[in-house]
């Protein structure tokens, strides 16, 4: 007796607390987890991490021999100009150059592999021609071609340097190569937007098929009978998919901190994902909301976010840019009026739908 | 005349039912137009018109920064230093106040200071500019782009000279010979620096596609906000034809064919116009050609799934018409648009009629592997991520090559590749074509059958988990003993595209990791493709579940995928001598199609794939735990010999 009034009790505080746009939300998420669709696209962003994982190692141990420990290339100079192309290899610490007398003898030991390269001197007409050798097919070519570049470009800039009285520019001095990695920028303005902003993408796809099942299914009839309204649903629907995106990215985050990439403001980051997501889904309900059937909500919808995503990089602070810029913690106060001018949007936006949601008829759709 | 009676039969059959497809095509086309009714389309257009006039409005008024990376790498540098002018040249780069303490508390990243002249001694010939960078892996990030953005700014100065000798006082001729190997131990192309004009137009493009990335966007923007370089264009190249006294500009005349499609880039002119092997104008082309191809699937998806959700199919599949009619005029009319849309961006970038004929297999894929989704798909929640699935997947699989670039057969597996050599102008042979397109066609083929098989009343409008329905349409295909290993035979392509993908998501591991792991990845997935339909035959009941019918059926899948494997080495060794090349190359990676010369190495395989097959067969007999576990037993057969294969040839 006690333990019923106990949980009739328990129900009326549950009811009092209990709003239906939650009960919406809730069920949208555990769907989603039923379906196992949101594991696929856990796994698709998993193999997207590691591919782009595998782009920046690759490159950079591909393109930039500082990264790769101890590589030395070994160059064999010859011919007339030997002087001039050894004192700019000494400029290069991963290369090591030797004189040899003869080409053939230079080539012999190519040949063997003994040395990496070739550089043949000629001199002609105020000019030195070189003919560089490099490794065919193998994995040090792309190795040996940049560095050996770099070790010609610092013979041009050395000539250019003597003859300095024959141009009307001058080049401008360089400043010393470091061996800072090319590709650092990468990871933040290539790879972390695209890991951020693909649960974006994915949030609104799916806002868009949950709302086009239900009004092709008919089960937005049912609403006559029920105690909730279209704007519940779109609150539940929406809630529920704008709070799993900024989750996502704050994962991708935490793993990229993992592998070593420093990410810079993550709260900031987060609010920027969130108000995006907010702007794609209420594009997502507004189009599904509009469209006569689903191929034209998706349609829409796909359109719609390649133009915003497109349009706003256009723009000063594109989701992009502003997302790179906090990451590698190089921010102005113009970054912090986009991630500003977005959360505003987002909310608009949002606002907007509800209104539009108000006024539709959910029989018609 | 019998003959010539059965000829117009069959001629009458073929032209019957070519016009069925053609009036499904029809129908399908007035139903997708109907749906994206015209309001659809006004709204689509509105937007267009609406972002392109804001995007234009940006790009005319000077605010519109459409690279990434703008404004991350912040240089502090006075107001009157020339280098002001590189800094507004580069994307990346922003001017700030240069304050000491700014680069202690991380707000700039460089700062610029004085010019040191070339000393006497040991060190550079030339003035060197003094920077110092922040603390830190971003701070000598940042040195090398402000490095790399004086270089190209001087590059960019330089063509303007007048005295091109000074400006240019070295020509750099690249070429590519094989090390330790039996041949001319004298360079085959040495000091040919002839054909000045021919295909240069095709070069420029390319170098400005192949520059690093930092550089790219650099040249972007110098395109959009400076106009006196822009007319120039953004390689030296495009000025130095034009001037009479410009160095002379090759277009590398020797070099193989391969050498020079894949190794992009220019082999001759300036240091600064060589290029080392950089897929990035690859890269680029696969997003071009790629995109597009993800509207088309995703129309298509839904109007397969559409069928079957509300059971209209149901109308299609009482006529009389047969399946692959339906199916074939179905896809007709996508189809179309992709090869229409291929062929308009083939033109927008400068290629042929061989780029449409490499990406027409790809979008092809692209349909083949949508439509099995479709088939497969409960609700629309669940098509939308096949296709996002299909999208990153086939993405990725025409990517990948484009990175092997240096390990050159691998880049023709891409049909890419093929886009790629024939912007540069280069001709490609037959043999090229169908090594990289042949899997693509193959799988497409495959694909539509399995899809076919499953479209039939009984499996159109039921809702069954996606893995049930993968067994159906396997299971839809198989009527014999003979089947199975005609299936296994015909899963080949779809093993190697899963074989390569490892490869390349295991490449980040170092390498005593990943050599072993592939080995029991690709071990895994050729036992997968050798027992996924024998499990599937057995839980329909299509064969009786006793031990001797489950090692026929093993033996059959390991013999078809034996014959298979065998069959491609076959291809291989019939005058195709870039595929060599490939084979060499998969070969250390333990994918083993080597074609042996000894008995015993012939037969190794033969007896490899029919006792691991047998092995996972006899698991596949009872449920799906037990088919787990002996195709857990069967990889690790599987691996241990390709293990043992790779430590003894290896």
């Amino acid at each position: 007796m006690a333990d019923r009034d106990l949980r009739d009790r328990w129900h009326a505080i549950a009811d009092r607390f209990s709003d239906p746009r939650l009960t919406i939300a809730g069920r949208e998420i555990r769907v989603l987890g039923r379906e196992k669709t949101i594991l696929l696209a856990v796994v698709i962003q998993l193999f997207v991490a590691a591919f782009a994982g595998f782009l920046v190692v690759g490159l950079v141990s591909l393109y930039d021999p500082g990264s790769v420990e101890g590589y030395q290339i070994d160059a064999a100079v010859t011919g007339d100009a030997t002087n001039e192309m050894l004192a700019a290899i000494e400029d290069r610490p991963a290369i090591d150059g030797t004189r040899y007398e003869t080409t053939s003898e230079a080539y012999a030991d190519f040949q063997d592999g003994a040395v990496n390269t070739v550089f043949q001197t000629t001199r002609s007409d105020g000019r030195i021609e070189v003919v560089m050798t490099a490794p065919d097919g193998s994995i040090e070519t792309t190795l040996v071609v940049s560095e050996g570049q770099e070790a010609l470009r610092a013979l041009e800039r050395n000539l250019r340097a003597e003859r300095a009285g024959s141009l009307a520019n001058p080049p401008l001095p360089l400043p010393p190569d470091t061996g800072g990695n090319p590709y650092y920028d990468f990871t933040y303005t290539i790879l972390l937007p695209l890991l951020v902003f693909l649960p974006v993408f994915i949030s609104g796809s799916i806002t868009v098929d949950s709302l086009t099942a239900e009004s092709e299914q008919g089960t937005l009839e049912l609403l006559r009978v029920a105690p909730v309204t279209m704007v519940d649903i779109v609150d539940g629907k929406s809630a529920a998919m704008i709070a799993i995106a900024p989750i996502q990215a704050v994962a991708w985050l935490g793993l990229l901190s993992l592998n070593g990439v420093a990410v810079a403001n993550v709260a900031p980051l987060a609010v920027l994902v969130a108000a995006v997501t907010a702007i794609v889904v209420a594009l997502g309900v507004a189009v599904s909301l509009l469209a006569p059937d689903r191929r034209s909500s998706q349609l829409l919808f796909s359109v719609g976010v390649l133009l915003f995503f497109g349009g706003a990089t256009l723009l000063p602070g594109g989701p992009a840019n502003t997302a790179a810029r906090l990451a590698i913690d190089s921010t102005t106060p113009l970054t912090w009026l986009s991630v500003l001018v977005y959360v505003v949007v987002g909310v608009g936006a949002i606002a907007a739908v509800r209104r539009l949601a108000e006024q539709i008829n959910p029989n018609d759709l | 005349m019998s003959r010539g009676d059965r000829l117009r039969t069959r001629l009458t059959t073929i032209g019957r039912r070519l016009r069925r497809i053609g009036r499904i095509a029809r129908w399908e086309i007035g139903q997708s137009t109907n749906s994206y009714n015209r309001r659809t389309l006004a709204v689509v257009a509105v937007l267009v018109v609406l972002v392109g006039s804001v995007g234009a409005s940006a790009v005319a008024l000077g605010v519109a920064s459409p690279a990434p990376n703008t404004d991350i790498y912040r240089v502090g540098v006075a107001a009157d230093s020339p280098y002001n002018a590189v800094i507004e040249d580069n994307a990346a780069l922003t001017a700030r106040t240069p304050s000491r303490s700014a680069l202690a508390t991380g707000e700039i990243d460089l700062l610029v200071g004085g010019v040191r002249q070339p000393t006497a001694g040991p060190g550079p010939r030339s003035p060197t500019l003094l920077v110092e960078a922040a603390d830190g892996e971003k701070g000598a990030a940042a040195l090398t782009a402000f490095r790399s953005a004086v270089q190209s700014y001087n590059d960019r100065a330089m063509a303007l000279e007048a005295n091109q000798t000074a400006a240019y006082p070295v020509i750099v001729e690249l070429q590519y010979l094989p090390q330790s190997t039996l041949g001319p131990a004298a360079p085959t192309n040495a000091g040919n620096l002839t054909d000045g004009t021919d295909g240069s137009e095709g070069d420029a493009d390319e170098d400005t596609d192949t520059e690093p990335d930092a550089n790219d966007t650099a040249n972007g923007t110098s395109g959009s906000s400076d106009g006196d370089t822009a007319g120039s264009g953004d390689s030296t190249a495009g000025t130095d034809d034009a001037d009479g006294d410009a160095p002379p500009v090759a277009d590398g005349g020797g070099g193989s064919l391969l050498d020079r499609a894949l190794f992009g880039g220019g082999t001759s002119g300036s240091p600064a116009e060589i290029q080392p092997p950089f897929p990035f104008g690859s890269l680029l082309l696969a997003f071009l050609f790629l995109v597009p191809m993800n509207f088309v699937i995703q129309s298509y998806g839904s109007s397969v799934l559409n069928e079957r959700i509300s059971r209209r199919g149901e109308l299609l599949l009482v006529a009389p018409v047969e399946r692959l009619d339906i199916v074939a005029g179905k896809t007709l009319p996508y189809a179309a648009i992709a090869v229409a849309v291929t062929a308009v961006i083939a033109a927008a970038v400068g290629g042929g009629l061989l780029s449409v004929a490499a990406v027409v297999p790809i979008a092809l894929t692209f349909l083949a592997a949508t439509f099995l989704g479709a088939m497969f798909a409960r609700s629309f929640k669940e098509l939308t991520f096949v296709t996002i699935t299909i999208t990153v997947f086939l993405t990725s699989y025409v990517f990948i090559p484009s990175i092997f670039t240096n390990v050159t057969p691998i880049a023709l597996i891409s049909p890419l590749t093929l886009v790629v050599m024939e912007l540069q102008g280069e001709a490609v042979s037959l043999g090229s074509y169908l090594f990289s397109t042949g899997p693509f066609y193959t799988s497409t083929a495959v694909l539509f059958l399995l899809g076919t098989g499953v479209y039939r009343e009984e499996d159109m409008f039921s809702q069954k988990p996606v893995p049930l329905k993968f067994l159906d349409a396997l299971d839809a295909r198989l009527s014999g003993v003979r089947s199975v290993g005609v299936l296994t035979a015909l899963f080949l392509p779809l093993v190697f595209i899963a074989e390569l993908l490892a490869i390349a998501v295991l490449f980040v591991l170092p390498i005593e990791v990943s050599i072993p792991l592939l080995l029991v990845v690709i071990a895994a997935v050729e036992e997968v493709a050798k027992s996924i339909h024998i499990f599937a035959g057995f839980e329909s009941d299509r064969f009786d579940r006793s031990a001797s019918t489950a090692l026929v059926l093993g033996a059959a899948s390991g013999v078809g995928f034996f014959v298979a494997e065998k069959f491609t080495v076959v291809a291989q060794l019939v005058g195709l001598p870039d595929l060599q090349l490939g084979q060499a190359a998969l070969q250390p990676a333990g994918i083993g199609i080597t074609p042996s010369t000894t008995l015993l190495l012939l037969a190794g395989p033969l007896v490899l794939h029919t006792v691991t097959a047998g092995v996972s067969a006899l698991g596949a007999r009872k449920r799906l735990r037990w088919y787990l576990v002996s195709l857990v037993a069967a990889t690790a057969i599987h691996a241990a010999y390709n293990l043992g294969v790779v430590t003894l040839y290896g």
